[in-house]
């Protein structure tokens, strides 16, 4: 088991938002986590990625008690992250914005990324960082580009870049397919299914677009008033008679 | 556009290589003087344009070195002068390390800025009450050094060496400066100025490396501070204020935030400013600000932003007549 998070409670001073939310998630898997709009599906992905610090429960790591590890531990651990709106390093260009992450790894793990005088990146670090943008279909004209000026697919991917070069063990997508046009979502969809079969990475993600899930994803979790009120096969989960009262309402006529 | 900004800097410092046979000795004073704000300033910049974080009590670190400097010189430590800029460096640098590690705990947007303010003038306040420190009125009439080379002797009450000084040592530190935003840590620090969120979920230790901008840029600032007392030969609480603070802020916004070299041409348009009102006493002051306020309107991103946006604007005119 990669991920084992343990009776998950959160509140917003008297606000109860998560109620002992439980998941694993086995190596390899896409796990994801879906539910109305304020389930809590944002709250949890905080308290999983060490954004926020749960009120109660646990959260492992490969066997790891993480829970009280802030988020930039965890990520040298191994969590990757994106999220909703794309976060990127806008004023630098594409290169720079792969080159930070790999050279923050080094780092992390005790060697040195490079000269502190020097003013080009290693060639290592280098050869790295083009790597990952010639993979995620950045041509090579455009790694000098500010990355301010991508369009909102582009810097999904660019994100992507990003979070890869961690290479990180679990990728957490906080809604990849948000704000995308349904051409977009279809190319994301497929991007990341071949991503997927490509690396074998584990996923944990939220998500709205249904398509996507059902294309992509080994387990479905459903979250309602921050408790979970199923999870499973996306499609036994789909089929759950509570699951379809809390989308379609009772006597849902729109399935 | 990259070729224009490297032939303006080449104009530059040959400008300061050759003032002392090309200028009279007041104005030769100003260029040591602008050197000494030049590298204050950019150390401010350091912590502002890449690392994002904004002091408001600079001043204090650009003191520490100061002060240290005045009194070796004044008191007649025997330690040999070259030593005193990278001593004060380091000690500009240590005190810097310990506010950061206190102060950035709990803060680093506006409430670091004030902190960082009411710690500067607390720093004014206990010179006041140091005899040692000669109180409010300062350490006045210091020596200038004479440096032991080994093979030769650099004395600095030659005017000509004096000012060599204080441009060489002045040119280290901005290459220096210039190496570091410009490397591994650099990009680290813009990466945490940019989004401190994302990078994190890096892995980037942004508390850590905020310490480690401030520490530097308060080095830096003190190494500025050391060159004060062998060239200007006063050392005074004025140096250490909250104005003598705002003085890089003003620099970098005048010459272009966000620039490396903004700061320069920031202090080299100050200089001249006040270098030209000096003849209007007691308005002088009145239309440093007023120029000032109209720059700030006029152009938001400084000199530099304006230069910027002007090329660009000129060349998108002329890929229109293209089409």
């Amino acid at each position: 088991m990669i991920l084992d998070a343990q009776n998950i409670e959160m509140s917003y001073g008297q606000l109860k938002v998560l109620h002992g939310v439980s998941l694993q998630v086995e190596e390899g898997q896409t796990f994801a986590i879906i539910g109305p709009n304020g389930a809590g599906k944002t709250t949890l992905f905080k308290v999983l990625t060490g954004e926020r610090m749960a009120s109660a429960g646990t959260v492992s790591f490969r066997g790891q008690d993480v829970s009280k590890l802030p988020a930039f531990k965890r990520a040298r651990l191994g969590f990757g992250r994106t999220f909703q709106v794309a976060r990127i390093f806008t004023e630098l260009d594409l290169l720079t914005n792969v080159v930070i992450p790999i050279e923050a790894r080094i780092r992390a793990s005790g060697k040195s990324p490079g000269h502190w005088w020097s003013w080009e990146p290693s060639r290592e670090v280098r050869a790295e960082a083009e790597d990952i943008l010639e993979r995620l279909g950045f041509p090579r004209q455009r790694w000098e580009d500010e990355a301010q000026y991508l369009s909102h697919g582009d810097r999904k991917r660019l994100e992507f870049c990003v979070a890869l070069a961690t290479r990180p063990g679990i990728l957490m997508l906080d809604e990849p397919t948000a704000g995308m046009s349904p051409s977009d979502r279809r190319e994301m969809t497929r991007f990341l299914a071949r991503f997927k079969a490509e690396t074998g990475i584990t996923i944990v993600m939220t998500e709205h677009d249904m398509d996507l899930i059902f294309e992509l994803a080994d387990r479905l979790m459903v979250l309602n008033y921050g408790e979970v009120i199923a999870v499973g096969e996306p499609a036994a989960v789909r089929d759950d008679p509570m699951v379809r009262e809390v989308y379609l309402g009772k006597g849902g006529q729109h399935a | 556009m990259k070729l224009a900004a490297r032939l303006s800097l080449a104009v530059l410092l040959v400008a300061f290589l050759l003032a002392p046979f090309l200028v009279h000795p007041g104005l030769v004073f100003i260029a040591g003087f602008a050197m000494i704000q030049i590298v204050f300033a950019l150390s401010w910049n350091l912590l502002f344009s890449y690392a994002g974080l904004v002091s408001f009590g600079h001043a204090a670190f650009f003191g520490i070195g100061a002060y240290v400097s005045a009194v070796a010189l004044r008191y007649g430590w025997h330690i040999n002068f070259l030593l005193i800029p990278p001593i004060s460096a380091v000690l500009g640098a240590a005190a810097a390390f310990l506010v950061a590690i206190v102060v950035l705990r709990r803060a680093n947007g506006i409430q670091f800025s004030v902190l960082t303010l009411a710690l500067s003038q607390l720093v004014v306040v206990l010179i006041g009450y140091s005899e040692y420190l000669g109180h409010d009125e300062g350490i006045s009439a210091i020596p200038r050094p004479v440096i032991n080379l080994g093979i030769a002797t650099l004395d600095l009450n030659n005017p000509l060496a004096s000012y060599y000084f204080v441009i060489v040592i002045g040119l280290i530190a901005i290459a220096l400066i210039w190496l570091v935003v410009h490397g591994p840590i650099g990009r680290t620090m813009q990466a945490v100025r940019i989004d401190p969120e994302r990078a994190a979920f890096v892995g980037i230790d942004v508390w850590r490396l905020r310490v480690v901008a401030f520490t530097l840029s308060g080095g830096f600032a003190a190494l500025a501070g050391s060159l004060l007392a062998p060239w200007a030969q006063i050392v005074h609480p004025d140096y250490v204020n909250w104005l003598a603070s705002a003085q890089p802020l003003f620099a970098t916004l005048l010459g272009g935030a966000g620039f490396f070299w903004g700061p320069v041409v920031g202090v080299l348009g100050l200089a001249w400013l006040n270098y030209a009102m000096r003849t209007f006493v007691g308005l002088s002051e009145i239309m440093i600000g007023a120029s000032l306020l109209v720059v700030v309107l006029l152009a938001p991103q400084g000199i530099l932003g304006a230069l910027r946006d002007a090329v660009r604007r000129r060349r998108g005119k002329v890929a229109g007549e293209h089409r």
